[in-house]
């Protein structure tokens, strides 16, 4: 009888959970750990926020489905993880800390014999003074953050409605955000919904972003291959934005927000303020705060986790110079550096390096966006480790070590640009391989006919397919390992 | 106050275009070849 602990229930701890359960016999035991007793997907959190979907749609309770699959759930938060055992529990374990109501507050140790870390981000506001929703902007990283924004973007078009002017601040948080394609698919709907209530005229859609020019998203751009030409995604970016009359700053760090104002360095140096009616700005990312000990109940965070709060996996993490690093550095099994039970899949694993060009102004202020790691590869990495697991749990060390690396990979992006069945649009935007690999594929790094991008209203509707097709999937309805991750 | 970009060089999508991106059966045909992608991609990546 083997025993797996997932922390985690997002797109890569589920998905890794529910392929682990099919894969081995009732006799083995898998175990969810995640905070929150509900599932979300988060991609369509963009139309929560602006009023365009609900939070019921988005969402659905976890524990009926690991009921029904044989998983057993635990909503707590995982807080410290202890590989070796500790002087009082001697097998591996992980210390949760109960959030269900009935249980809050409460701490218990888990033991396993494998585990999988797939945490997510933790939502790091605290970064940028003034940031986020206990501060003067709103977010859409979570159906409750979506909601909240919802109506304080009614509140905007109703002041729009009377007359007045406003103006809307959308982007990045930090000058270390990632996630840009949420920010842009934000920024897109909500003038969408503007241009729909008839008040576009009277107001600014500004967007705000660590990048250095648009259409980078945290990978240094992409080239499309259309035809038989190449488009940057610069080009097809800048291309919308001036179709949609939506300005920019660029390469900006905000530095704080005042009510009101967002003052912000760009990667010149020289520093400005924006005043809004209504920001929705992301945070940047860091992992979530875990803490690993050893068997003698000594500190080891640092070398199972990096400095970003990340798990070290099998990446190369040697500090080189940006026209160093190659796609071979970044990981393939995701197992952690110092224990072969352990795994890191989705957000939770720490990138080797920028795929972004990172930047530095003269007042020493870092502009660099960090890599992305979308829904797709954090489905994709979650299933393969489960493989692992299940081939290790079934054939020992002989077992296969299923890989999943982004350089071999490739990701779907279809950032919604507005809804409704014939208004709605998105860019749907492919790339092959995620990590660009020059060796393999010349000086653009990727394979040009696989790296695409199109505009139109078939990419929105792919965008709905996506959301009925995955929540179906995570509430494991017949045949749901069926739809590809 | 902030200095905003506008990027007046950049292509805008003309008329025949936009209304392509907004064609019900053009837009099905996009759909299916968009799918298509997708599944080639997916099948392309190994692991
Ligand atoms: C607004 C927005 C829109 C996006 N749109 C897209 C899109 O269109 N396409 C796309 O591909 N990607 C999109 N993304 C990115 C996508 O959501 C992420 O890539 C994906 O959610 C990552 O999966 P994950 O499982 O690693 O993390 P998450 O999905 O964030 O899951 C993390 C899980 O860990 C839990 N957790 C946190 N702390 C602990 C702890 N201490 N112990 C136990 N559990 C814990 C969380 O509650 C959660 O269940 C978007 C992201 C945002 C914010």
């Amino acid at each position: 009888m083997a025993r797996t602990v997932i922390l985690g229930a997002g797109i890569a701890g589920h998905t890794a959970a529910l392929h682990l359960r099919r894969m081995l016999g009732k006799e083995h035991e898998v175990v969810v750990v995640a905070p929150n007793s509900k599932w979300n997907w988060i991609p369509s959190n963009i139309w929560v926020g602006v009023g365009q979907m609900s939070v019921k749609q988005v969402t659905f309770p976890l524990a009926p489905i690991y009921k029904r699959k044989g998983i057993e759930f635990h909503q707590a938060l995982g807080i410290e993880i202890h590989p070796e055992g500790s002087p009082t529990v001697k097998r591996p374990h992980v210390s949760v800390k109960y959030t269900d109501p009935a249980r809050a507050g409460q701490v218990a140790n888990l033991e396993y014999d494998f585990l999988i870390n797939a945490t997510g981000p933790k939502l790091n506001f605290g970064a940028t003074p003034g940031l986020g929703p206990d501060g003067h902007t709103w977010s859409v990283c979570t159906a409750g953050h979506a909601v909240e924004t919802a109506k304080a973007f009614e509140d905007v078009v109703a002041k729009l409605k009377a007359g007045q002017h406003q103006t809307l601040l959308i982007g990045m948080g930090h000058g270390t955000c990632t996630c840009q394609g949420a920010a842009f698919e934000y920024t897109f709907n909500v003038e969408h919904e503007l241009v729909k209530e008839g008040v576009r005229d009277n107001a600014d859609v500004i967007y705000i972003t660590n990048e250095n020019q648009l259409g980078d998203f945290g990978m240094d751009g992409m080239n499309f291959g259309h035809k038989d030409q190449i488009i940057p995604s610069q080009t097809f970016t800048e291309s919308l934005f001036h179709e949609r009359g939506v300005k920019a700053i660029l390469s900006a760090h905000i530095e704080k927000v005042e009510p009101g104002v967002a003052f912000y360095e760009q990667v010149d140096g020289t520093k400005n303020s924006q005043a809004f009616d209504f920001a929705m700005l992301l945070p940047p990312f860091r992992g979530v705060d875990m803490k690993a000990f050893d068997a003698n109940d000594n500190d080891i965070t640092a070398e199972v986790f990096a400095p970003s709060g990340f798990m070290k996996v099998d990446a190369d993490y040697t500090a080189k110079p940006y026209e160093e690093w190659k796609a071979s550095d970044w990981p393939k099994t995701y197992q952690s550096v110092k224990y072969d039970n352990v795994w890191a899949a989705g957000i939770a694993f720490a990138p080797p390096h920028q795929m972004s060009r990172p930047r530095t102004s003269p007042n020493g202020t870092v502009i660099a966006p960090a890599p992305p790691r979308t829904g797709m590869p954090s489905g994709v990495i979650g299933r393969a480790v489960a493989q692992s697991i299940a081939e290790r749990i079934k054939h020992g060390a002989q077992g296969r070590v299923h890989t999943a690396s982004m350089a071999d990979m490739g990701a779907a992006c279809i950032a919604s640009a507005g809804k409704g069945w014939r208004t709605g649009q998105a860019a749907a935007m492919t790339v092959f391989p995620i990590i660009p690999d020059k060796e393999k594929y010349g000086e653009l790094g990727r394979d040009t006919k696989e790296t695409y991008g199109e505009i139109g209203l078939s990419a929105h509707w792919m965008k709905v397919m996506l959301h009925y097709l995955f929540i179906y999937k995570a509430k494991a309805r017949p045949f749901w390992y069926l739809i590809p991750e | 106050m902030s200095v905003l970009e506008t990027f007046p060089d950049a292509p805008v999508p003309t008329e025949k275009e936009l209304k392509a991106r907004k064609n019900v059966l053009l837009q099905f045909v996009r759909f299916v070849a968009l799918n298509l992608k997708m599944v080639a991609m997916i099948n392309k990546a190994h692991h």
